[in-house]
């Protein structure tokens, strides 16, 4: 039994890791617009051009 | 569709720093970051393509897009492009951004933005430490009648009390600071029972755990604390996505065209100055009351009386702010500068809103009362106690525990938040929850301005003799060739057409020769040359008066329908409907299947409006006023709800209650019923909410209310009031549809 003091703050540590990766995130403006990132995952990735060239390199596989 | 060139002098204010100053949010040496409302942006690949603005032009390092807001923010190099030049791309690629004096202003969206970010970061700190502590606490309730290793539950309790010290003094601040502000104008408002019942849940739990008598409350805190938060956040995520309102200064043009000694130039509004020339172009509006220099111009005053139908001007008239331009560039000089016209002044008169408090009112009340009972009861069953001084305090505070209106904060918001939601995926804008509890009040409605009621398009009828087509072709030749509003929607869709010797008087007619045949249009006065001047334009081909054409409005689909709905939607008595209008009673045949003769007005001035609105307010009725336009604000003000109904939401969005598009006003009735079944909805969390407080203080007051039996309860309630809540608002919302 003298191991769940150490299992329980070991654990509290971890998740106050959490916790703190949260509130900084909320901090850095990542939760300020939810609703455009997920429209955003749908569409192609934004810097096309460098994939076209990317595709140039690359044999086509279609 | 507007010309590049017409475009480009456009956005060329945009080199004029204080009106740059409104789009760019920082600076830093060359690297700006400036944003712009786009009204059009409207699905995923708008998306796609304002993320993509690097692409065309060098200068831009990056741009973000935030939907909701339809805004997108632009990163760029000042030494590569420049405001003007992004503003002209999005205005090629389709997406015009609205450049505005007054929603210009960068920090408007700012403290929005950390309020949310706090209220995120309340919930995250609030929400470890309730998980974290129900992890203690339940090996306290599994742990039995030996209870835990003394070691153990020293570690627990220490910890407990370390993880719910952030939730008191940092999640929970919002609660007390609105408590104490209330208190310190010696008010009561919802809040002040909710800090209560969370102050003495702490203190009891901490005396509880130091003295030795038990585990506490202290899980059943941080949750409660969870779920007020989390109520909150509904609240605020709602009243972000339908905050629309704009002010006054959004419907005029941000800057105006000065002649200076020949040359012209662009300066902003507020810069205008007594005697300074104006040049206004077609569709654009007067800023400050002036006298036309020009020798004629059309002047569209539906902002400001009603009237849709432009007016003739001649030089030397008197132009008020406010009024549109239509046709040819009309050239002014000022006679007041903007901020003093007649139309700020009308608008500073009524247009202020007064905040609509009613619901807030009702909640204060409730809580003012609420908190009374609570204290009453806990002080009965302290007294009753007596005796026993542990006991007693026990009862004490357990009663203004589980008295906490805490489900009560959480219902109305959640409710109110739902359904302003789903009214808004079906186009339709709240401004606020009291709007909700305003709807569900009103009995009469005033329809203001008849152009709500018919489509915008008027469609023309002919009395006289048969036209041949070679006839028609003839006068919708000559009368393409006037700017007249008339005459252009005569002519619309018609080609270009060879004309001879065409001449107009203006504000009489035009005629000219056209396909073989010589055409005279225009009014009775100038066609024959007899008679009155009536509403309807006159035709005459080679020499012989062959008949009128009357522009006249079509009711909007559906509107017989609604006017049979309304009567039948449930109201305290039975639903009053009017017609109070400034236009002319041209439209009044259409309207007259519709309303009898006494329940229509035309020809009312603004004032006239506001005076209506007001004696059917001194009757004691709820009026809901329904219009279009700016010329309706000041009765829009005064009503107690108001409806704007537009064409186009993204355009033109006058400060009112509601904003829905013209096409969907036949669901009005269903509106109505909706907003009724959500007061509806609040009630009944209401009384679910007292039943089960009536049940927790007799637990309580019979000393039988344990930590366990709190922890459980709390949830539960806060979730019942949630899924009536949510349920009830998605339930009824289906109907509207």
């Amino acid at each position: 039994m003298s191991v769940i003091p150490l299992l329980v703050i070991c654990s509290i540590i971890i998740a106050g890791g959490f916790l703190v990766a949260f509130l900084w995130a909320v901090g850095r403006g990542q939760y300020d617009d939810l609703h455009t990132p997920a429209m955003k995952i749908i569409l192609d990735d934004r810097n096309t051009e460098q994939n076209d060239n990317n595709d140039n390199k690359r044999p086509r596989t279609s | 569709m507007r010309g590049v060139n017409a475009d480009e002098a456009r956005y060329s204010i945009l080199e004029d720093y204080r009106i740059a100053q409104h789009q760019i949010s920082w600076k830093q040496g060359s690297l700006i970051k400036a944003h712009f409302e786009i009204p059009s942006m409207h699905c995923a690949s708008c998306i796609w393509l304002l993320d993509q603005l690097h692409k065309f032009d060098r200068g831009i390092h990056s741009s973000d897009v935030d939907f909701l807001r339809k805004t997108v923010y632009v990163e760029f190099d000042a030494t590569l492009t420049s405001l003007r030049k992004i503003a002209l791309l999005l205005s090629s690629l389709g997406y015009e951004p609205l450049l505005n004096a007054e929603r210009g202003h960068g920090s408007a969206a700012a403290p929005q933005k950390t309020a949310i970010r706090r209220l995120y970061m309340r919930i995250g700190v609030a929400g470890f430490a309730a998980g974290n502590i129900m992890m203690f606490s339940i090996s306290h309730y599994l742990a039995g009648d030996g209870g835990l290793l003394p070691s153990l539950e020293l570690l627990f309790n220490t910890l407990s009390i370390l993880l719910s010290i952030p939730v008191l003094v940092y999640s929970a601040s919002p609660w007390f600071t609105s408590a104490y502000s209330a208190l310190r104008r010696r008010h009561i408002n919802l809040d002040v029972p909710v800090a209560l019942g969370i102050s003495v849940l702490f203190v009891r739990s901490i005396a509880d755990i130091t003295l030795g008598h038990g585990e506490g409350f202290l899980d059943s805190f941080a949750g409660l604390v969870l779920f007020l938060l989390i109520g909150r956040l509904f609240h605020q995520k709602a009243f972000d996505a339908v905050s629309f309102d704009r002010t006054f200064r959004s419907f005029f043009p941000l800057s105006v065209r000065v002649d200076v000694r020949g040359e012209q130039r662009i300066i902003p509004i507020d810069d205008v100055q007594t005697g300074d020339t104006i040049l206004i172009r077609n569709g654009e509006i007067v800023p400050c009351d002036s006298v036309l220099i020009s020798p004629a111009a059309y002047i569209d005053y539906s902002f400001v009386t009603g009237e849709s139908t432009p007016i003739e001007l001649v030089g030397g008239s008197v132009v008020h702010a406010g009024g549109k331009v239509v046709g040819k560039t009309a050239t002014l000089t000022a006679t007041a500068p903007a901020s003093q016209s007649h139309l700020a002044s009308l608008w500073e008169r009524y247009g202020k809103h007064t905040e609509r408090r009613s619901f807030t009112d009702l909640s204060d009340k409730f809580g003012a009362r609420f908190t009374a009972i609570a204290i009453t009861t806990a002080v009965v069953g302290f007294v009753a106690w007596l005796p026993d001084v542990g006991a007693a305090l026990n009862v004490f505070t357990a009663v203004l525990i589980i008295a906490c209106p805490c489900a009560l904060t959480i219902a109305a918001p959640v409710t109110l938040g739902t359904a302003m939601g789903a009214l808004g995926r079906n186009k339709i804008f709240i401004k606020n929850t009291g709007t909700l509890l305003e709807l569900s009040k009103s009995d009469t409605i005033v329809f203001d301005k008849t152009g709500t009621l018919t489509e915008p398009l008027n469609t023309i009828t002919f009395s006289g003799r048969e036209l041949s087509d070679a006839e028609w072709y003839s006068i919708r030749g000559i009368a393409s060739h006037s700017i007249h509003p008339v005459a252009q929607s005569i002519a619309i869709g018609t080609p270009s057409v060879e004309v001879d010797s065409v001449y107009e008087e203006i504000g009489q007619g035009i005629e000219g020769r056209c396909n073989d045949h010589y055409v005279r249009l225009g009014t009775r006065q100038f066609v024959v040359s007899d008679g009155e001047t009536d509403d309807s334009t006159h035709i005459s081909i080679d020499g012989d008066y062959v008949g009128s054409l009357t522009l006249q409005s079509k009711l909007r689909d559906g509107m017989h329908e609604m006017m049979d709905e309304l009567r039948r939607v449930p109201a305290r008595r039975p639903l009053l409907t009017l017609v109070a209008t400034g236009d002319s009673e041209r439209d009044k045949p259409v309207l007259c299947s519709l309303f009898s003769n006494h329940q229509m007005s035309f020809r009312l001035s603004p004032e006239d409006k506001v005076r209506s609105v007001q004696e059917l307010q001194t009757l004691g009725r709820a009026v809901m006023m329904v219009g279009d336009g700016l010329n309706d604000a000041a009765a829009m003000g005064c009503a107690n709800v108001s409806v704007a109904v537009t064409n186009d939401t993204s355009t033109l969005v006058p400060a009112c209650d509601v904003v829905m598009p013209a096409g969907l006003l036949h669901r009005l009735p269903a509106i109505l019923k909706f907003a009724g079944s959500m007061i509806t909805v609040i009630r009944a969390n209401l009384i679910f909410t007292i039943a089960y407080n009536v049940l927790g203080i007799a637990l309580a007051l019979a000393g039988l209310l344990t930590p366990v039996l709190t922890a459980i309860m709390m949830p539960v309630s806060s979730l019942v009031v949630v899924g009536l809540s949510v349920g009830g608002a998605r339930l009824y919302s289906r109907r509207i549809r």
